[in-house]
Formats: structure tokens, sequence, C-alpha cells
């Protein structure tokens, strides 16, 4: 197995275009989202995104704020508790992001049937609501006929539904721990990521930890993404931040609350990435922006018993390091 | 009054919820309504989230989404979307699933998508005012067995016809739900702040079941945005009793219902 380890910028560079058709994972609103790959996107300045996600997240309420998606597809737009996405509502309700809405069911069937090789999935749920019968897409349709076709049971001859696949140019997924060649297990909810990652033509997955693969071949059974799927490795703890990571680390209830107020406007936007991208590059230094004690009281939390099991497989970052050095993006004579 | 309005909302909620059932609650109101009729009277009832996180009572206060860590704390099981949504609740196993509206209208169509100025669904611009879209509401709507909707009650709220069906209630009225083949029954309350609405048997048209003490038919039809009919039983509510005042503040313990 390859070391497909890599360093968050290099990713970015690697990976992403302009206008390309770009999915994060889980996305979730609170929870796992592979939100510091979504930072590095801004930083690069990436635009016109096609973006499907399961649910919003920081990382879709940002790439609206800073206009780096123009078209959104996903099932969910707020923030569950924390409210509702201010960038989101700020660039949907001015005209300046298309948002295309699913339901959270559909969007896992979407990447199932795109996983599969199917050419649609067949639905018994989104009919007969505007769901189906709108589409931001095609504004001047109503009812619109292309969305969710009406197809018809061939066995009994039932009206149900017609979902269009999704086959992401790149996922990029956050997960709780990998090895060094993208072996991954994830604690909590799995959401759609397991059909998110056979669906997408290109999986890089962002980790809070990186594990020796005795790790793996202890628990198998619990590894959902497999290395034969994945391209590319980005160690970075805490890098679900705001949002929380099972296992490891609370939502930052202070920044959630922070990041959501600042990209309600132009304004604060700017200052947002001014103050939370553009101050680190490092990850050392995106720890000291995190604040060192405020991610030692993220870490320690309700769930933290869950990681126990992995523990002793951890590596250090002083390991991760060496193991940067012999991975095949950054051996000397690689391509890349 | 010795409680407050949303306490009394949650607690006519939970009231919808049987020993046994097998449920599916969203997040903030409609969990603290589910988890006091676990902790009440329906110790049997299974709560799911459609995150896929079964058998977990929330640790440290009201989780701030279905996925939070407060809920991931003592679960039995972590699974996905497709698990939850797909084989538990679009399959019709699921019992019950209680969700929030942000506006209704007389058959029980929800709409938590949007608000547009024209007043019709064929709008063909972005919202006036964006809301949250479905999450897994839509496939809760089609596919359990009973649906209860909770929603505030005020006239702009509750209209004639939804700007968006953002998940389906009885769609046009009477039998229009059979057109789609749907495994799950339909909504069958409609919890406002001001009382209980239900659907009338063959129209299945929501009219008016209870009032809160607190409120009055005449309320209620007030702030209705259709003609409100009556059944003709219609009576108040019973208030809360302390034992159920109790277990809601013990599960609520991050207080979100006084904020309100």
């Amino acid at each position: 197995m390859q070391n497909k380890l890599i360093s968050l910028s290099k990713a970015v560079e690697m990976f992403t275009r302009d206008g390309m058709m770009y999915a994060s994972g889980a996305g979730l609103p609170v929870g796992s989202e592979s939100i510091v790959f979504g930072r590095e996107m801004v930083r690069q300045k990436r635009k016109n995104i096609h973006y499907i996600v399961h649910s919003c997240s920081q990382q879709v309420n940002l790439f609206c704020a800073a206009g780096v998606c123009d078209k959104v597809e996903a099932a969910f737009s707020g923030l569950e508790v924390y409210g509702f996405a201010n960038g989101v509502r700020r660039a949907v309700e001015t005209g300046r992001v298309i948002w295309e809405d699913w339901s959270n069911l559909s969007m896992s069937l979407r990447f199932l049937g795109g996983a599969l090789g199917w050419p649609f999935v067949p639905t018994t749920a989104n009919i007969g609501s505007d769901i189906q019968h709108k589409s931001a897409f095609q504004p001047d349709t109503f009812p619109c006929t292309t969305k969710i076709p009406e197809i018809t049971d061939p066995f009994t001859g039932k009206i149900y539904g017609a979902l269009p696949v999704v086959k992401p140019e790149l996922a990029v997924i956050h997960v709780t721990m990998s090895d060094v060649s993208g072996n991954a297990i994830l604690l909590g909810t799995e959401w759609g990521r397991f059909e998110l990652a056979r669906a997408a033509q290109k999986v890089v997955l962002q980790t809070d930890y990186i594990v020796d693969t005795a790790c793996i071949r202890q628990y198998p059974n619990l590894v959902r993404i497999p290395e034969v799927i994945v391209d590319a490795v980005i160690p970075w703890q805490l890098g679900a931040w705001p949002q929380c990571s099972v296992g490891v680390y609370d939502s930052d209830e202070d920044h959630m609350n922070t990041m959501n107020r600042l990209l309600g406007s132009d304004e604060g936007c700017a200052k947002y990435i001014e103050d939370y991208i553009h101050s680190w590059r490092t990850h050392d230094d995106f720890i000291k922006v995190v604040g060192k004690a405020n991610a030692q009281k993220l870490m320690n939390n309700v769930t933290s018993h869950l990681l126990a099991p992995y523990r002793s497989w951890i590596k250090s970052d002083g390991e991760i390091t060496e193991l940067m050095e012999q991975s095949l993006f950054e051996k000397k004579g690689s391509k890349t | 009054m010795n409680y407050s309005k949303q306490e009394m909302m949650a607690v006519a909620t939970g009231r919808e919820i049987c020993d046994g059932d097998l449920c599916i609650f969203g997040v903030g109101l409609s969990m603290l309504a589910g988890y006091f009729a676990i902790a009440h009277h329906a110790p049997n009832a299974r709560a799911i989230t459609e995150g896929g996180i079964y058998g977990s009572t929330p640790v440290g206060g009201l989780p701030w989404g279905i996925e939070d860590n407060r809920i991931s704390a003592n679960a039995t099981c972590f699974t996905g979307a497709i698990d939850a949504l797909g084989f538990l609740v679009a399959s019709g196993r699921c019992d019950i699933g209680i969700i929030g509206a942000a506006q209704v209208d007389k058959y029980g169509n929800v709409n938590t998508t949007g608000f547009w100025d024209k007043d019709s669904r064929e709008h063909r611009s972005h919202p006036r005012v964006r809301l949250n879209g479905s999450g897994g509401a839509n496939e809760i709507g089609c596919g359990c067995k009973r649906v209860v909707i909770m929603a505030a009650h005020e006239k702009k709220r509750f209209a004639e016809r939804v700007d968006y069906i953002t998940t389906p209630g009885y769609l046009e009225g009477g039998a229009a739900r059979e057109r789609y083949h749907f495994v799950g029954g339909g909504p069958s309350a409609i919890i406002t702040t001001l009382g209980i609405l239900r659907p009338e048997l063959v129209t299945k048209e929501f009219m008016l079941d209870s009032y809160f003490s607190f409120s009055s038919i005449e309320e209620m039809k007030q702030q209705t945005g259709w003609n409100l009919k009556i059944f003709p039983d219609a009576k108040a509510v019973p208030e809360p009793l302390t034992r159920e005042l109790e277990i809601l503040r013990s599960i609520d313990s991050t207080g979100m219902l006084k904020k309100k």
C-alpha cells in the first residue's frame, strides 16, 4: 500500500480547480466535515465551485459568504440549533448562489447511485412535494418534470420518482483516523460518507489522527473507507473545527456563533478570512488560532472514551513528519 | 400558570408518543418532546436520529445537532443516513416522526424551505427569505406511520397554501396522497403554540381539536390563515401535570424551553 500523506496546501493545489464539481463530507452542520480543506480553498481563491454536499456546514456557509461557490446542491441549509447559516442566507436571498434543494435520504441515494454506476435511483420520497416540482436551476418551469422525473414501476404500474445520480469530481472527507494509505475509521454517525467516498472520482481524506496500519488490521470491520478508493490523506488534527469530531473534540460554541455572525456581512466575512484563514499556514499556528487552552477544553468531552481502543496506535506529530517525507507526493523525483 | 407556553407544547407533543413506538426526532423542541415522552410514559419507545445514531440519551444538555457529541456519548449503534432514513423511515418501519414547520397549510403540507413575495408556488426567482430546507423531514413525511408537526401559531405561518411544499401532508386534500403510494399515513396532528389541530377523516382538512388553557377557540381561529373549522367535541387540553413538568425540565437541563 502506498503512503499517500500530503500537505494541506499541496492537496488543494493538486486536487481542486475553479469551476469543478466539489463535494465535502460528511456535510454535517455541527459534526464531521472537512472544514480546514475549505479554509485552504478560500486562501487559494478557488471560485465558481459547483458544491455537492449532504447538508449545510460552516464550510458551505463560508463558501457562500466568500464567493467560492455559485451553485449548491444539498438537503439542508441551516446549522441546526446554532441557527440559520447567515452566509448561505445572504447569498441565496440575493441570488448570488443558486441553491438546489434535495432531502437527506435523496442526497445519499444520489451518491449511492453514482457509486454503483446506476443510471438513476428510484425513490418513494420527494415525489409530490416541491423538491420534485421546483428546480432552482430551471426556475421558469413549474411543475418541473426533469429534476425528479416521474417513473412507473414496471411491476405494479405505480408512480414513483427517478433521482439523478451524482459523481463529484472530488470528495474531501473528514475522518477520525486513517493510516497513511487511506484506510479510515469514522467515529460517530457515518452520515453519507460511505456512499460519497464511492461516488466521487477522486477522494481526499482529512483526518484528525494518523494511526498505524496495525490498528486497521485489528479492526478491519470498522474500516468504512478503504485505501483502494482514496487518493490522498491530509493529517490535520482539529480540522473540523469549529464543528465537532465525535470521540475527539466538541463543537466550539463561541466560534460557531462568531463565525456565523461574521459571515452575515461582506465586511464580517473579510474579517473572518483575515483573522481565521490568512493568520496561519502551519498546523502549529492553526492551533494557536483555535487557542491551545480552548483546544484542550474541546478535547475533554463526553465522547472521549470512544477513542480508547485506538489510542495506542496514534502517531505522534514527529512520526507524522517523518512519514510525510516518505509519501509518494513528497519523494524526490515524484511527478508532483 | 406555573409553566411556559413552550413547555405546554412540548408536553402535548410528547403525549402523542406511545410506548413501544419507533420514533425519529429532529433537533431542538421535537427532541425534547420525544425524550420527555420516553422518560415519562413511553419507556419502551426507541429513538433514532436521521444521522443514524441509535439507542442514546443526550448527555450534558440538549444536543446542538442530530450528530452532536451530546447524543453520541452512549449510543448503541452508529450508522448512516441510508440506514436511518431509508431502511427505517422510507421503508415504513418508523411509527412516529416529529418535525417542525415554519409554515403549514390546511392540508398539513409543511414549508421549511423559504418565503417568496409572490403568493404562489410558481415563483420563478430566489426566495425573499431562505429557511433551512428539508433535511430528513421529507422522508419522514412520506414514510412514518404518524407525523406530528410543531409550529408557532401565527396567521402568516398558518396559510391557505404554503409557499413551497417541503414535506407533503395531504397535498390537495382528500385522497391526494394515494397517487404517490406513500407508505406513511401522513400528519396526525399539528401541535401549535395555542392548541392542537387534527385532520378531518375524509377531506383531510386540519380542524381545531383542542386548545391550551391559556388560549381559546377564538384566538386559534384568529391566528389561522384559513377558515378554521372546529370539531364538535373541541375541548381544552389538560394542563401539564406536576410530574410531567418535573420530567420535562430534567430533560431540558440547558433551559431551551425557558429561553423562548
